[in-house]
């Protein structure tokens, strides 16, 4: 189980990843959202926000109220902002959880899709 | 759990199932039923239709209460029957999103020549018209707001239902024999219901949504509302298509809606019912674009498809797939314009429905042994009920697979040898191609980089993997730091 500390790192990552990923960020120029993170296993929540493809924070807790909410497991979250993990996979086999548009996942997933594409 | 910002509703998510079900090609499947129930048994076929997707409402209920994700389908068929033919019943069922954009570009496009009076072959340049604006609209990422879909279906399932009424209302032939549903033959009975069942197909997509939803109830009370405004509309409308259009008429035509329009209300009924159909057009081009490619991403992302069909372009739309998808619906509703075989992809897709449903039920029947995690929704008399429901839409699958579209007093084998052409497609695919494409992937994942990840109880001081789309592996670790997660 990854605690908030490992989380924070791997956030960390991938909001550098995130934001200086210049295809990325055009094609996200026109998503601003808020994402809920919950950990199952260990309980810890998480907070992203998004203005306009940038992540601007990453806070512990939830903020704000969601456009989107993931669910799963702490190391599964570690492994996903680190690039090692394809999403879909774990998605299509129930092991994360999502509420929010269709759209938004999708727009979730093109960010691990366009940062590490051979994962 | 926090609420979410924006959420569907009971009334939106009803609108999205009715809006999925009842498409341009629905008009179409009335006269369908129109040939196996001639009049107005029409009526009586169709509700009890409405009556057996009452069962499938229920099934679709518990199983989305128990998997409420986008995925549904894939999931519940995979924990239920392992996930190759998982696999290879979702290929073949995506085929009907196919078949039934092909069928609107098609239906909308010969409905539009024909009210503009225009040679027949401008069918064609319409339906490069639809599906390219289609197409367009798709891959700049314009896609229809919520209210929007919602105004659509109430608008077309409202204007049809009034037109139809005042058909009925209409001097024209008296109803005959309502009640008289076997009046062809036994087995005609049968095929009516089959495809009066298709009426109602594709109304358990809404579980897509059930992401969305506000409440894994909203779901489940879409799954029962939306054939109930289905039943009503459709009913109307084959009593007002029998009381005032003469059959051989009704069964050589691709818009009967228009002829009903026109019989009713003139040139104003006419137009009324093509700018419905035209309507309809919004709906099945918007969602059935929106659900198939994104299936075809999902599917490209996991390596099950080629990965080529994951790209994205800067409107983070998969452009491949879209693309590609358009192709294949423009090459099919060319085809059947070409054939007049209209009524053939109503009796395929019919068929196909039908052999969800029955595997739906199967699924239920072992997940309930399973899985016994509570849900939202339990199927009273589910073992009685999903068993019975396997046979049945077993029996329709085959009544609808073994129709004649051409003459209802026979019996064809056309239908389900499509089926089984696209079945073995998609077998050969799941079995043969996707082996392939997985262990391409393993083998890109063994020789590409290293994971980013360090390892826990690392030491601090060293130095992090460089961030950024260059994926550049991480230094060791320290001799004599613990490894592992």
């Amino acid at each position: 189980m990854a605690d908030w500390d490992e989380l924070a790192e791997a956030l960390a990552d991938y909001t550098v990843s995130c934001n200086e990923n210049e295809r990325l960020r055009k094609m996200q120029r026109d998503w601003t959202r808020v994402l809920h993170f919950v950990c199952s296993d260990t309980g810890v929540r998480f907070t992203m926000e998004v203005d306009r493809g940038e992540i601007l924070a990453t806070p512990e807790g939830h903020v704000g109220t969601p456009d989107i909410v993931v669910t799963t497991h702490s190391e599964t979250f570690c492994d996903m902002f680190w690039g090692d993990l394809n999403p879909v996979q774990k998605y299509l086999r129930g092991e994360i959880t999502v509420k929010g548009s269709q759209e938004d996942v999708m727009r979730l997933d093109a960010i691990s899709a366009v940062i590490w594409p051979d994962v | 759990m926090s609420t979410l910002r924006r959420s569907v509703t009971t009334a939106a998510a009803t609108a999205t199932s009715a809006g999925l079900a009842f498409a341009a090609i629905d008009y179409l499947g009335v006269v369908s039923v129109l040939a196996y129930a001639p009049g107005a048994t029409a009526a009586l076929a169709i509700l009890i239709g409405g009556l057996m997707v009452v069962l499938v409402a229920g099934i679709f209920a518990e199983l989305n209460g128990l998997y409420p994700t986008a995925a549904g389908i894939r999931l519940y068929l995979g924990r239920a029957v392992g996930n190759r033919t998982a696999m290879t019943v979702t290929f073949t069922y995506m085929t009907t999103v196919v078949l039934v954009i092909a069928a609107d570009a098609f239906l909308i496009g010969a409905a539009i020549r024909h009210v503009l009076h225009e040679p027949a072959a401008l069918a064609y340049l319409w339906i490069a018209v639809l599906l390219g604006l289609a197409v367009a609209a798709n891959l700049r990422g314009i896609r229809m707001a919520g209210w929007v879909q919602t105004f659509v279906t109430y608008t077309v399932l409202t204007g049809t239902a009034a037109v139809s009424v005042v058909a009925i209302f209409h001097h024209g032939r008296a109803f005959h024999q309502p009640f008289d549903i076997f009046g062809k033959g036994a087995f005609s009975g049968v095929q009516a219901v089959a495809f009066a069942l298709f009426l109602y197909a594709a109304f358990e997509w809404v579980t897509t949504t059930a992401e969305e939803a506000r409440t894994p109830r909203v779901i489940t009370r879409a799954l029962f509302i939306a054939p109930l405004l289905i039943w009503l509309v459709s009913t109307l409308f084959a009593l007002a298509l029998s009381h005032l259009v003469p059959f051989d008429v009704l069964h050589h035509s691709a818009y009967p809606q228009l002829l009903m329009g026109k019989a009713a209300l003139g040139t104003i009924g006419e137009l009324w019912m093509l700018a419905l159909t035209v309507l309809t057009a919004l709906n099945t081009f918007n969602g059935g674009f929106m659900v198939a490619s994104r299936f075809i991403y999902a599917a490209a992302r996991e390596n099950t498809l080629p990965r080529q069909f994951a790209k994205l372009n800067l409107n983070a739309v998969p452009w491949l797939a879209v693309s590609v998808l358009a192709g294949v619906s423009a090459v099919v509703a060319a085809l059947v314009f070409a054939t007049g075989q209209w009524l053939l992809l109503v009796a395929v897709g019919a068929a196909i429905e039908s052999a969800i449903y029955a595997v739906g039920a199967v699924c239920l029947l072992v997940l309930r042994r399973r899985d016994t995690r509570e849900r939202p929704f339990r199927l009273i008399a589910a073992r009685p009920l999903a068993t019975f429901g396997a046979i049945l839409f077993t029996i329709m699958f085959l009544a609808t697979g073994l129709s004649d579209p051409k003459d209802p007093s026979h019996l064809s084998v056309v239908p389900l040898g499509v089926i089984a052409v696209l079945g073995a497609v998609s077998v050969g695919y799941v079995l043969l191609y996707v082996p392939r494409l997985q262990a391409a992937a393993a083998a890109r994942a063994a020789t590409g980089r290293p994971k980013r990840r360090p390892p826990r109880n690392a030491d601090p001081a060293a130095e992090r993997p460089a961030s950024g789309a260059t994926g550049q592996a991480p230094p060791p670790p320290t001799p004599g730091a613990a490894t592992g997660s």
